[in-house]
């Protein structure tokens, strides 16, 4: 095991593959307390399942990478997403609900008509060990731009979690800021998808804040919690993955998930503790 | 008392498709006046109050001379969202995001805020634990964050106990007398309306009334706002 970790700061190649899960994870982190308090987890789950015809209207154009269609067709959904939520009736749940199905539909038979069941696996489940120098710059740039998210915005996009209303009443434009949400998001889920997959990226932007939230007591705690939980979940399933042999998304996904379940555990006993301190 | 109204409306619609929720509302508040807003359930209370914070779209004008607070009906949110009263409040006082912390001068500024409503014990508590009357004080408080000469206030007491409210209506009062702010309060409570408020306005889809809680809180207007089904009956604080 000593040895496995230890070619992932030695070897060039090792190292990128731990960039790139570094800031993938990062980036979710950030995410993710702003997704769970604003309720926004099957939101992120439908942009991921659009990113299959995404790909594959990239393959369909002949463009030598998919990633801007990708993100593109991903963010056209999520935009869309949120205007059929603003103007017309239909509960939200219907949206999703009509968006994933119908994106995940489109996507796979454009897919299957340009390349039939190839690399489809690696779509659906990741595969971090083919991330490329483009694609880590990539992943950096999502990183940097869900810091300044939070760090410009946070304290609106939280004020919008706990009361919609009153955030308004407080003169905040939050249709804008919830465009502003949805893009960056989109942007996130569709980065995310390269490294753990459409069927997987949804879970790095739920689990790490659904397990800090559990035990923090502040929305400082929930952040910080959630940025070290899916960071350490990331490289601890990193290596596991590679010390097993199993496959590095479903592995970082299964971490963070155990890391949930030990953290629902541990609640009740922190409970007891404070309120016997 | 300043001769320019703190709030003027005038003629002011709202519309949801073809249907009016209020239509052709005009009255002014002046410094110093506690007023209340009364009608029926559905009689278009919380919408105005939307157009006057102008969170939703009207006709007609509103005219606001000074800065608004607001405190909503019964807040609805994620009681099991890990933040306390002081990041809550900080959300709005600081451009840091709470989530990098709460500085200094801001923690003095929340503290204060909460002092002015009798809950300063309150800073460190979770937000989804708190009662009903104190959930209203931190909202009084956060309401307060800009130095607001108009406070709308929409139905603030709903479900809290009878001591809570009384303790409520004493800190409005506090604020109209020491602030010479004016407050335009949304309550079904006729007899709180009538102890606490020197103005009443009557609103069933328009004005109805406008005029002094002695003058209009007869059973003749109640009958003809409410259609019949209510009546004063004072009640004392204790």
């Amino acid at each position: 095991m000593f040895e496995i970790v230890s070619n992932y700061f030695t070897s060039g190649w090792q190292a990128m593959i731990l960039a790139g899960v570094v800031c993938v994870t990062l980036a979710s982190g950030v995410l993710s307390p702003i997704v769970v308090s604003s309720r926004m987890a099957f939101f992120s789950d439908a942009v991921a399942h659009s990113t299959l015809a995404g790909v594959a209207l990239g393959m369909l154009l002949g463009l030598g990478s998919p990633v801007p269609t990708m993100i593109g067709f991903a963010i056209i959904v999520a935009l869309l997403i949120a205007s059929l939520r603003q103007f017309t009736t239909l509960a939200l749940d219907t949206v999703l609900g009509v968006a994933m199905a119908g994106s995940l539909a489109i996507g796979y038979l454009l897919y299957f008509h340009q390349k039939g069941y190839a690399d489809l696996h690696s779509y659906l489940f990741g595969q971090i060990a083919l991330l490329g120098g483009t694609d880590l710059i990539l992943l950096a740039a999502n990183a940097v731009l869900s810091l300044l998210m939070v760090a410009l915005f946070g304290n609106r996009f939280l004020l919008m979690a706990v009361s919609r209303p009153l955030a308004q009443a407080r003169g905040l434009h939050v249709a804008r800021y919830e465009y502003l949400l949805i893009v960056v998001l989109g942007l996130a889920v569709s980065v995310g998808v390269r490294a753990v997959g459409l069927l997987l990226v949804n879970a790095l932007l739920i689990v790490p804040a659904a397990t800090s939230r559990c035990l923090a007591r502040s929305v400082a705690g929930m952040f910080w919690g959630s940025v070290s939980i899916s960071v350490a979940g990331g490289v601890t399933g990193l290596f596991l993955a590679d010390w097993l042999g199993l496959p590095t998304g479903p592995m970082i996904v299964a971490v963070l998930v155990a890391a949930f379940f030990v953290a629902q555990c541990i609640r009740p006993l922190l409970r007891r503790a404070r309120v016997e301190a | 008392m300043d001769a320019k109204p703190l709030l003027q409306l005038e003629n002011v619609t709202v519309r949801a498709g073809n249907k009016a929720l209020i239509e052709n509302v005009s009255f002014d508040i002046q410094r110093g006046e506690l007023a209340a807003l009364i009608g029926p359930n559905g009689a278009g209370k919380t919408t105005l109050l939307r157009a006057i914070l102008n969170t939703i779209r009207y006709e007609g004008t509103v005219r606001i001379n000074g800065r608004v607070g607001y405190v909503p009906q019964r807040l609805q949110y994620d009681r099991t969202m890990p933040m306390n009263v002081l990041e809550f409040l900080a959300l709005n006082l600081q451009r840091l995001p709470v989530v990098f912390g709460v500085s200094r001068a801001i923690k003095r500024r929340v503290l204060d805020l909460l002092e002015q409503v009798g809950a300063a014990r309150l800073a460190r508590a979770d937000l989804g634990g708190l009662s009903g009357g104190e959930l209203q004080r931190v909202l009084l408080a956060g309401a307060l964050h800009n130095d607001p000469e108009l406070l709308l206030l929409d139905e603030p007491a709903a479900g809290v106990d009878i001591q809570g409210e009384a303790t409520f209506h004493d800190l409005i009062q506090r604020q109209v007398k020491e602030r010479n702010a004016a407050v335009v309060l949304v309550s079904h409570d006729l007899s709180v309306v009538s102890d606490l408020t020197s103005k009443v306005i009557c609103l069933n889809r328009t004005v109805h009334c406008v005029g002094s809680a002695k003058d209009l809180l007869t059973a003749e207007t109640i009958a003809h706002v409410f259609g019949g089904h209510k009546a004063v009956y004072g009640h004392h604080h204790h």
